[in-house]
């Protein structure tokens, strides 16, 4: 840790400004600008957002259960697996992992008393519920039929939903959009002095590097949908091929995007992982550099990898090798992350708390998830497998054992400081084996009926495969019940819970050096940074924050330097 | 306050405080990401347009007539004239020049107003005439119509925009040291004739 003057705040700037505190539940709970504030919003819409699609999840396992279906019809079920797989990407992975978690903690991270645009910000998250509901009142008209990706031309067949389907997502998109373009302002302008890029917490590199992604993928989905959207209502063709469109085109556009999405719904799952590994091990996290420029390195060559969810489209063959060999390539930077968690526990005093399970249960999973990718990647092996389980298997590994649980383990972590309460550990541990073993249960087999051909968005299926289809289904009810457990754990720990203090972990980012909950103005006056935060044997890196755990009230003055 | 002084002009000099300073900052730096965002969003349906251009049976299609080069090209140099204008409006908004600064930004709206005129008599000769229209003309009137359509909409708004900014500065809601939103339509206006350059590119030269 090498200790450096740094630059200090200019008197007067934003740094010094604090805004009068809102006064009245209106303006304080509803129409809040207070990043924490909203933060919390998101994290609460995107979970009712989470269990009306678990709900959805549970209607295609039941259906499974037998060979034949019969539990609901075959056109219910392309609606509800198309729904499904739209509100758990658009509807909670993503909004929940960048303006939940991101909102609620990278500014507190950095040392800011809120993001650039606090406004924006809160429009931001009020255009997502209302497209949340949007994409729910599809069902009213006939839901989309074609999966989460809607290819043409079943899409331009589909009901008259799947064009409220392309306007909800659109405007989600515009919230991510306005979200990734608040995110990059703040962290790149509004850091405490001291806070270089090389000081700041990895939870913020992973933010920094989803924000482009954010918007720059966002918006090219954002072009699709539209002209999705303008063929269906107004019969502009830009995919019908009878009329001299191009289905494939929609591919292009629709991957172009949607592969970057898988980045933005994993690198803050990343970034919390980072945080979570060397708090509950004790020990200064293995490779900080290499993790965050990994990040980024991710961030960059996941533009360049869309077409290998095509090979099967008649993309020409001298475009799979490059795309082959490049989607092999993100495995590196991946592989970097995957191996510096493992050298971070390595000799650690780990703690295992339900927090640190949900994180050590991440990097198993998802190091299946990341290997079955690599299989996909291969041209050969896709065309065997591609449109059958085994996709499915490996996006549920990535999605749910990647990304949910980075959320579960956020949620265990950063509790305390939403809440001021800590949730119960036990019935933590109770949720966090019955969905390992669930989770497993439910989607390890689906590799093997994917290698056997078991098609994927089909209600009905060969007899053959019966056993297996039972045992996931059995075995997603028991992930079911286990997040019941964890909505139990939270609404009784939210009133009930143990009280946290401002640090119960002995976490070292600048959000645990204040209370919790924090005041509406996050620091008193803000520190100045020193070093990295996760030098355990260190005195703390940060000045400025004598006054943060005592009654006096907020500095605005920096005459304290 | 500035008030006091509009009748003459632009406020004095004077460093503007620090707060002022640091949110000008911010907010350019997030202009700048919205307009990256934007581009985007024309490079998405350009690279739609590239696609389908050089997917089907030659361009333009069969039944399809050549666009009138001419007349598009003489419509381009009303916009890139109103660039031209609008770059000078902020140069003497910067020196002070408060009249010259009114008659450029003048300049700047009826250049654009005439522009969004040639489009929309392009666009009537095109229905009424060629009767090539957005849904009923195949991949040519989608993307024709979408891509310029856009970008007419982004003409309209800056007008609008620029409007709206003569009306403040005539009131004197920009001084000096604070006219943000001066450089920000200056930015919005330029990326606009940008976005131009290329569509007339790929559209009517190629």
């Amino acid at each position: 840790m090498s200790i450096e003057s740094p630059q200090l705040a200019h008197a007067g700037g934003i740094a010094d400004h604090i805004h009068p505190e809102p006064q009245g539940f209106v303006r304080r709970y509803v129409f809040s600008i207070d990043h924490k504030i909203i933060g919390i919003q998101y994290i609460i819409t995107a979970f009712v957002f989470f269990i009306m699609g678990g709900l959805l999840a549970e209607t295609i396992r039941t259906q499974l259960l037998n060979a034949n279906g019969g539990f609901v019809s075959p056109g219910t079920y392309n609606e509800v697996y198309s729904i499904h797989g739209s509100t758990m990407i658009w509807l909670f992975i993503i909004p929940i992992l960048t303006g939940g978690f991101g909102n609620l903690i990278f500014p507190l991270q950095i040392g800011a008393r809120d993001v650039a645009f606090p406004w924006l910000n809160m429009i931001s998250f009020w255009i997502f519920p209302v497209a949340g509901l949007m994409l729910f009142s599809s069902f009213l008209m006939g839901a989309p039929t074609a999966g989460w990706t809607e290819y043409p031309p079943v899409s331009l067949q589909g009901a008259a939903g799947t064009s409220m389907w392309a306007a909800a997502i659109f405007l989600v998109g515009v919230s991510s959009t306005m979200a990734g373009l608040n995110f990059i302002v703040t962290i790149l302008k509004m850091r405490a002095p001291g806070m270089t890029f090389t000081r700041m917490p990895l939870f913020c590199w992973a933010q920094f590097a989803t924000a482009p992604l954010l918007m720059v993928a966002t918006t090219a989905l954002a072009a699709a949908l539209a002209a999705l959207f303008m063929e269906r209502q107004f019969g502009v063709p830009f995919f019908d091929p009878t009329k001299g469109g191009s289905p494939v085109l929609w591919q292009h556009m629709f991957w172009f995007y949607s592969h970057p999405a898988v980045y933005i719904t994993i690198l803050p799952a990343f970034g919390i992982i980072s945080e979570v590994l060397p708090t509950f091990a004790r020990k200064p996290i293995f490779g900080y550099k290499l993790i965050a420029f990994s990040s980024m390195a991710i961030a960059l060559a996941g533009f360049m990898v869309w077409a290998h969810h095509m090979f099967t489209s008649g993309l020409a063959p001298y475009l799979q090798l490059p795309f082959m060999i490049l989607t092999f390539v993100i495995g590196i930077p991946t592989g970097i992350k995957i191996f510096s968690w493992t050298a971070t526990l390595w000799g650690g005093k780990i703690h295992l708390t339900t927090a640190m399970l949900f994180a050590i249960g991440f990097i198993a999973t998802f190091l299946c998830g990341g290997i079955t990718g690599i299989f996909l990647a291969a041209v050969p092996y896709d065309l065997d497998v591609h449109g059958t389980y085994f996709v499915v298997a490996h996006f549920h590994y990535v999605m749910v054992g990647g990304s949910l649980m980075g959320v579960f383990a956020g949620m265990y972590y950063w509790f305390p400081k939403m809440s001021g309460r800590l949730l119960n550990e036990t019935l933590g541990k109770w949720h966090f084996w019955l969905f390992f073993i669930g989770f497993n249960g439910t989607f390890m087999p689906m590799h093997w009926l994917g290698v056997e051909g078991m098609p994927r968005w089909v209600a009905t299926y060969d007899p053959q495969f019966q056993f297996w289809n039972r045992f996931e289904s059995i075995s997603s009810y028991v992930m079911g019940i286990s997040i019941l457990l964890f909505f139990v754990n939270v609404i009784w720990s939210a009133r009930a819970g143990k009280k946290s203090g401002p640090n119960p972990w002995g976490g070292r980012t600048l959000e645990w050096m204040i209370p919790s909950p924090p005041n509406y103005y996050n620091f008193k006056h803000i520190p100045t940074v020193f070093g990295l935060p996760y030098d355990f044997s260190h005195p703390l890196p940060y000045k400025g924050l004598d006054d943060e755990l005592t009654d006096t009230p907020p500095v605005t003055a920096s005459s304290h330097y | 306050m500035a008030v006091a002084s509009i009748a003459h002009g632009i406020a004095p000099e004077g460093e503007p405080d620090q707060l002022y300073a640091e949110t000008r900052d911010l907010r350019l730096q997030g202009f700048l990401l919205f307009l990256i965002s934007d581009c985007v969003l024309f490079s998405s349906f350009i690279f739609a347009y590239l696609y389908l251009r050089n997917s089907g049976q030659g361009w333009p299609p069969p039944g399809i007539p050549r666009l009138d080069v001419g007349f598009a090209a003489w419509n381009s140099v009303l916009l890139f004239g109103s660039g031209a204008t609008m770059h000078y409006a902020l140069e003497n908004w910067k020196h002070g020049n408060f009249m010259k600064y009114m008659w450029m930004l003048i300049f700047t709206i009826i250049l654009g107003l005439g522009f969004l005129g040639g489009q929309g008599y392009e666009y009537t000769h095109l229905m009424l005439v060629e009767h090539v229209t957005w849904a009923g003309s195949g991949v040519f009137g989608a993307s024709f119509f979408t891509l310029t359509g856009m970008h007419g909409m982004h003409v309209f708004f800056g007008v609008c925009y620029l409007t709206v900014l003569l009306l403040q500065s005539a009131a004197g809601t920009y001084t000096k040291q604070k006219y943000f939103g001066i450089t920000a339509g200056t930015l919005y206006w330029h990326f606009v004739d940008v976005i131009w350059v290329v569509l007339f590119s790929i559209f009517y030269l190629i």
